[in-house]
């Protein structure tokens, strides 16, 4: 059971799964903050087995993004993090991202194990010399005696897809002829230095082990072998995929089906043949597949995203309340931070993850009331159920016949969050009355009444069709013909609806006055793969162009630089623009405040449910 | 340039008298902390104070928790501000330099990342860049943006300021009001000019109030928005007039450009012709009596007072101009402006940083983003240093170096200094970039560096010298890539530039690095007739003119000259003497996997150099300390060789 507790190195985690390093952006300067400690040790209430703190970067030539933690600094912070999480074994993460890293903040040259530039930022490193290899390899080893000094059990190193250790094993990235040309040298030694200086602490190691690039990069085959020459070395193995080849591979959106690492981790824990512990990591968001892995694939299971999206993961499934569990949908729009504008790190669903320290708890209410809430969308539901879970008496009405409002409709999973919510209510007593107009009486009313169609920035010709967004991913019927998805947003709709009537063999054209279709999606990490899945699927990518004109037969547009007009043959346009709020008073939340994302809906709601 | 009468002419503004005509206007600085105003803005700001400027203008203090645009906002909301206010006032005073604080609330040019709140703004309209839509506010909520105005005016006079200016221009809520094109309101703050303008005019008698009469109250108004069916001059003109008439404002500072639709023009790159937003003042000076603040990429001090001259303004704006060199004022006055670190208008750290959420920095200015932080007292002077290499890098060092009081020798190969800012510098619409050489040569004179070009130095010569220390700038040099073969019609970028070659007809330009490299050398060969194509294995091509300002200028210029821009292709291979004596280029479209070939006449490569380290190398166990800088370190932008120029000088 993922629920058991697992010995390593001697020390004991209450349970098989692991919380896993990620960008949070909630630090201070290079430090960790406050806001960290928090946000670890409610992972650790809720019973994460191993949380592994953000990386750490081990020498100052990595500045890989402006809150990156500087290991130099990270004393006090992972002495306070240990301590906050009893319980919880407690490691912290330590790397360096050499080419993969970022020269704005530190101001100096990259390094890295050959001068081959980054794919994603174009830089290009320096080759690192002798006197480099030396220092960072003394990081590693001041680090990892920082932290075992502050009280945590041990270090995880990272190899995994944005790391150095990485680029050293890799054909991609070392091209070097002095020894470290053999590609696991520096691993070896790093982890040499390391065990030295870890005492009795746990050493675990996160690795590459498919850089998905097989000309010239660590094939499965490659990964299994430089996993058995570390296993005795280490008291644990992570296995991860990816290289700099694509951002998406360690933490994919929805595209990528749960479980994607199995296969591997399996062959990988065959390599091994015992000798430490493996790790499945990779989508892993429903504890009863991390129940089956542990079943030939994994001794642990790493459950990050999951764990963002519910603290109280472990303890829900340890109690039997499987079902209570707020799932991830994997949308990675709230929980994938590498973004210049430094977002905090949260969740749609659970938009209190990262802001442990300023949202407030859900308490009871001083005084029960009759609340009655209008709309069943994520703001209402939200709204209800935590208006039940304060205590009071809550009717929540919605006008279609199914709760979940535009979550029935995003792309993606997000029904399964949809679904969670309404259980929920159902589970706390909230009277739900669907197909039905409200009644409000003298009670205390919150609405969340969603969104109406917004303007249309063109003309629509007399005998031309527009249709919305929305109801071509609800699955309405459209005239037969060519397509033009009119996306001024660039997020995933336009995307999603280009890729679903290209599927259903329609001829498809998007239309976006950037010079990226999708440009929202960088966030996610899907901008170059929904790019790449749109060309396959023979969409024609109209970029910089605005439409001007909805004709029969055809989508008039215009170069946003140029104003070169041009014609885009379609028989349909699909909109999806902005929608407008529809009309509500009083207390209100999500879209009828104003048509936003998921997690605006839930957290309105959430705050509206706070009010009596 | 010792006569600039006009630009060293006192003038009253409100209760102030100005010693001359200079305004620091205000700019994003990304120096904020937790929100507040931090020691670096103080310094930043006294820097300039103390080079002569007239008067500064802070950028925006936010007036209103729901605006949060950017990370490194000044929440001017927060009565926490105030002795950071103090302590920038204080600064800056010391120079007896007026400053005033700019007032904003970005209204719907904003999300709610930050605040989680939700946007507010004058009517459901999303932003063009940020997307989001906003919450139409209320009577009540217009009312709470306007006491928040008047909140923050009050912090601004408790904290020491001279006045304050109210942004309703390039970001704003105000502008948001004024706008057609974000105001679809039916009551009576939307319709008419008189009534967008009402906000601003309940702003303006609200901060009046707070500020009291002895402090500067001034207004800036974009005079067009350059977006369609925006704001233009004639409104602008009426705005302005209405501002003056409510007799409480006491100078106008004009704009052009929405800074999250037209920011090109708002800060525009080398592209633009200088002064091109003067027609606004011109237009504005006209219309009142009110002095009128003109801007636009003023960059050198006889621009300034050729501006007055022609009276389309009683003060400049010169910003970049002074994050360049902060003593532009003092140095103009004292007839020294030739030696003024002039701005390229690259925009490479200024506002290439703002956008990416970053400090801001300047290409040529090591110094600037940094003057919170003292630099290290020289451990000793009278070092004799060898700098090798007149490239950024080592113009850089030397200068440094020289100004620490060591004994400095330059050597350069070549006939001249430069290196490849030179090189870039030589193609159509960059030629401001050679100022940053100019600039550089300049202070290598002045602070007395021997530079001995067309001179190689060698490992022997550098140790017979025996010097104390040396600093290797020696560059890059262009690497074939692996897939071109030994084809003479594939050639790099600076083998057009330096003359090496000349491409005629089909020319396929690859574009691996992403900025000016590729897309100057096609418009270069356009010029002279080339039928030309840009393929870049990325998403766009010449990706970080982007951050620069510099993409829509130049897909327009492409445009016209027939340059083709294709994406997301990687080139396998080349054919050579297919057609006779050109090449076919073999091409994988990486995103499908489907190959093409490409019959072109001559492949121009924009991809990595390799450093020029042999010296490196040979001076390993030098008797001496040897450090590197740029290019030869490993080959990067014009910035990564000044700073590291300037740092390797500084370790001395």
């Amino acid at each position: 059971m993922i629920t058991d507790p697992v010995t390593l190195a001697g020390r004991q985690a209450p349970s098989r799964v692991l919380f896993g390093p990620h960008e949070t952006n909630l630090g201070r300067g290079r430090a960790f903050s406050d806001r960290h400690v928090a946000y670890y040790a409610r992972r650790a209430r809720g019973g994460a087995g191993v949380i592994v703190t953000e990386t750490a970067s081990v020498h100052p030539s990595d500045w890989p993004y402006e809150r990156a933690p500087l290991a130099a600094e990270c004393g006090p912070g992972w002495a306070a993090i240990a301590s906050a999480c009893q319980g919880s074994l407690v490691l912290a993460s330590l790397g360096h991202s050499g080419s993969q890293g970022s020269p704005a903040f530190g101001q100096q040259a990259l390094w890295a194990p050959s001068r081959v530039p980054d794919v994603a930022s174009r830089e290009l490193p320096m080759a690192m010399e002798q006197a480099e290899i030396d220092a960072l390899i003394a990081g590693f080893g001041a680090a990892t005696k920082l932290a075992m000094a502050s009280g945590v059990d041990g270090v995880e190193l990272e190899a995994g897809q944005f790391s150095l250790l990485r680029q050293f094993c890799s054909g991609l990235t070392n091209q070097r002829d002095d020894r470290y040309g053999d590609k696991s040298t520096l691993l070896h030694e790093v982890i040499a230095v390391v065990r030295a200086s870890v005492g009795d602490g746990v050493l675990g190691l996160r690795l590459s082990c498919d850089e998905l690039a097989p000309w010239a990069g660590i094939t499965p085959d490659q990964g299994a072998s430089l996993a058995a020459s570390v296993a005795d070395a280490v008291d644990y193995l992570v296995v991860v995929r990816g290289s700099a080849m694509g951002t998406s591979a360690t933490r994919p959106d929805f595209h990528t089906p749960p479980g994607f690492n199995i296969e591997l981790c399996r062959q990988v824990r065959a390599a091994v043949a015992g000798r430490c512990p493996v790790v499945l990591q990779g989508s892993v968001i429903d504890p009863a597949m991390a129940e089956e892995a542990l079943d030939g694939v994994a001794e642990l299971v790493e459950m990050t995203r999951a764990q963002i999206a519910e603290p109280d993961l472990v303890a829900l499934w340890r109690a039997g309340h499987g079902a209570r569990i707020r799932p991830c949908v994997l949308c990675n729009q709230r929980c994938r931070v590498r973004d210049n504008r430094n977002p905090i790190v949260s969740c749609v669903g659970e938009p209190a993850s990262g802001h442990e320290t300023e949202d407030p708890p859900i308490t009871p209410a001083a005084a029960p009331r009759d609340v009655l809430v209008v709309g069943g969308g994520p703001a209402g539901l939200e709204a209800a159920r935590v208006l039940a879970l304060r205590g009071h008496r809550v009717e929540l009405v919605e006008r279609s016949d199914v709760l979940g409002g535009m979550l029935r409709h995003a792309p993606g999973r997000f029904a399964a969050l949809a679904d969670w919510l309404a259980a929920e209510i159902r589970r706390l007593g909230v009277t739900v009355r669907t197909g039905a107009t409200a009644d409000p009486g003298d009670r205390l009313v919150v609405r969340a009444v969603g969104s109406v169609p917004g303007p249309r920035a063109y003309d629509v010709a007399e005998g031309a069709v527009v249709v919305e967004a929305v109801d071509v991913l609800s699955g309405a019927e459209l005239p037969p013909g060519a397509v033009a998805v009119l996306d001024p947003v660039g997020d995933a709709v336009g995307v999603a609806v280009a890729e679903r009537l290209a599927g259903a063999g329609r001829s498809v054209a998007i239309v976006s006055q950037d010079q990226v279709i999708g440009t929202q999606l960088a966030l996610t990490g899907d901008l170059a793969d929904a790019n790449a899945r749109l060309q396959r699927a023979g969409v024609r990518l109209v970029k910089r162009s605005k439409p001007r004109a909805v004709r029969p037969g055809s989508v008039l547009v215009e170069d946003v630089f140029t104003a070169e007009q041009s014609n885009v043959p379609a028989e349909v346009g699909v909109h999806c623009g902005h929608r407008l709020p529809a009309d509500a008073d009083g207390v209100t939340a999500g879209d009828c405040v104003a048509p936003r994302t998921v997690y605006e809906a839930i957290l309105e709601g959430r705050r509206a449910g706070a009010l009596p | 340039m010792s006569r600039l009468r006009y630009l060293f002419s006192p003038l009253r503004v409100g209760p102030l008298v100005l010693r001359n005509r200079i305004v620091f206007a205000a700019h994003l600085t990304n120096y904020a902390v937790d929100g507040l105003p931090s020691e670096q803005h103080a310094a930043y700001y006294a820097a300039r104070a103390a080079g002569g400027a007239g008067l500064i203008i802070t950028e925006e203090h936010s007036t209103h928790p729901t605006d949060w645009p950017y990370e490194k906002l000044i929440h001017g909301h927060h009565p926490q501000v105030v002795p950071g206010y103090r302590r920038i006032t204080e600064a800056v005073h010391r120079h007896d330099t007026p400053i005033l604080a700019q007032l904003n609330h970005n209204g719907g040019q904003a999300s709610s990342m930050y605040s989680r709140l939700p946007v507010w703004a004058p009517s459901a309209v999303p932003d063009p860049m940020f997307r989001e839509v906003p919450k139409a506010i209320d009577t009540r909520e217009i009312a709470e943006v306007v006491a928040g105005y008047a909140t923050v005016a009050g912090h601004c006079a408790e904290g020491g300021f001279d006045g304050v200016e109210l942004q309703c221009s390039h970001s704003s809520i105000v502008r948001g009001f004024l706008s057609p094109t974000t105001n679809v309101r039916t009551d009576r703050y939307g319709g008419p000019l008189a009534n967008r303008a009402r906000i601003l005019l309940e702003i303006v008698a609200a901060v009046r109030a707070a500020i009291g009469p002895d402090r500067v109250l001034g207004v800036r108004i974009c005079g067009d928005e350059l977006i369609e069916g925006g704001t233009t001059i004639d409104e602008a003109v009426e705005v302005a007039r209405m501002v003056e008439a409510s007799g409480q404002v006491d100078y106008l500072n004009t704009s052009i450009g929405v800074a999250t639709a037209s920011l090109f023009m708002i800060e525009a790159s080398m592209a633009v012709p200088p002064g091109y937003a003067l027609f606004i003042a011109n237009a504005m000076r006209k219309a009142v009596r009110l002095p009128v603040v003109g801007v636009g990429r003023i960059k050198d001090p006889v621009q300034a007072e050729r501006a007055l001259a022609a009276g389309h303004c009683d003060l400049v704006g010169v910003v970049r101009g002074q994050i360049a060199d902060a003593d532009f004022a003092a140095k103009a006055r004292s007839g020294h402006g030739t030696e003024i670190r002039t701005c390229l208008s690259c925009n490479q750290e200024c506002v290439g940083r703002m956008g990416l959420n970053r400090w801001l920095g300047c290409i040529e200015n090591p110094r600037t983003g940094r003057e919170a932080i003292d630099l290290p007292m020289p451990r000793r002077r009278d070092l004799r240093v060898l700098v090798v290499g007149g490239g950024p890098g080592g113009l850089q060092a030397a200068s440094t170096a020289a100004q620490r009081g060591h004994h400095v020798t330059l050597f350069e190969r070549a006939e001249d200094v430069g290196g490849q800012v030179a090189v870039a510098a030589r193609v159509p619409g960059r030629a401001e970039f050679l100022d940053v050489v100019r600039n550089l040569r300049a202070e290598c004179q002045r602070y007395g560096v021997d530079v001995k070009t067309g001179t190689e130095a060698t490992a022997s010569l550098l140790l017979a010298e025996s010097p104390d220390a040396v600093v290797l700038a020696t560059g890059a040099r262009p690497l074939r890539p692996y897939w071109a073969g030994s084809s003479a019609r594939v050639v790099d970028v600076r083998d057009v530039l330096e003359q090496r070659c000349a491409p005629s007809g089909r020319v396929l330009v690859v574009d691996d690095l992403g900025f000016h490299q590729a897309t100057s050398v096609a418009e270069l060969l356009a010029d002279r007739g080339c039928s030309v194509r840009i393929s870049t294995s990325g998403m766009v091509v010449g990706q970080d003119l982007g951050i620069t300002l510099d993409m829509e200028m130049f897909c327009v210029r492409a445009h016209a000259k027939g340059i083709e821009l294709t994406t997301d292709e990687v080139i396998t291979g080349v054919a050579e003497g297919v057609p006779a004596e050109g090449v076919t280029v073999q091409l994988l479209k990486h995103t499908t996997s489907e190959t093409f070939d490409l019959p072109v006449d001559w492949v121009v490569c924009a991809t990595h150099q390799e450093p020029e380290d042999e010296l490196w190398h040979a001076l390993r166990d030098a008797p001496f300390a040897v450090h590197r800088v740029g290019d030869c370190v490993t080959p990067r932008r014009a910035h990564a060789a000044v700073v590291e120029g300037h740092r390797a000088a500084l370790a001395l």
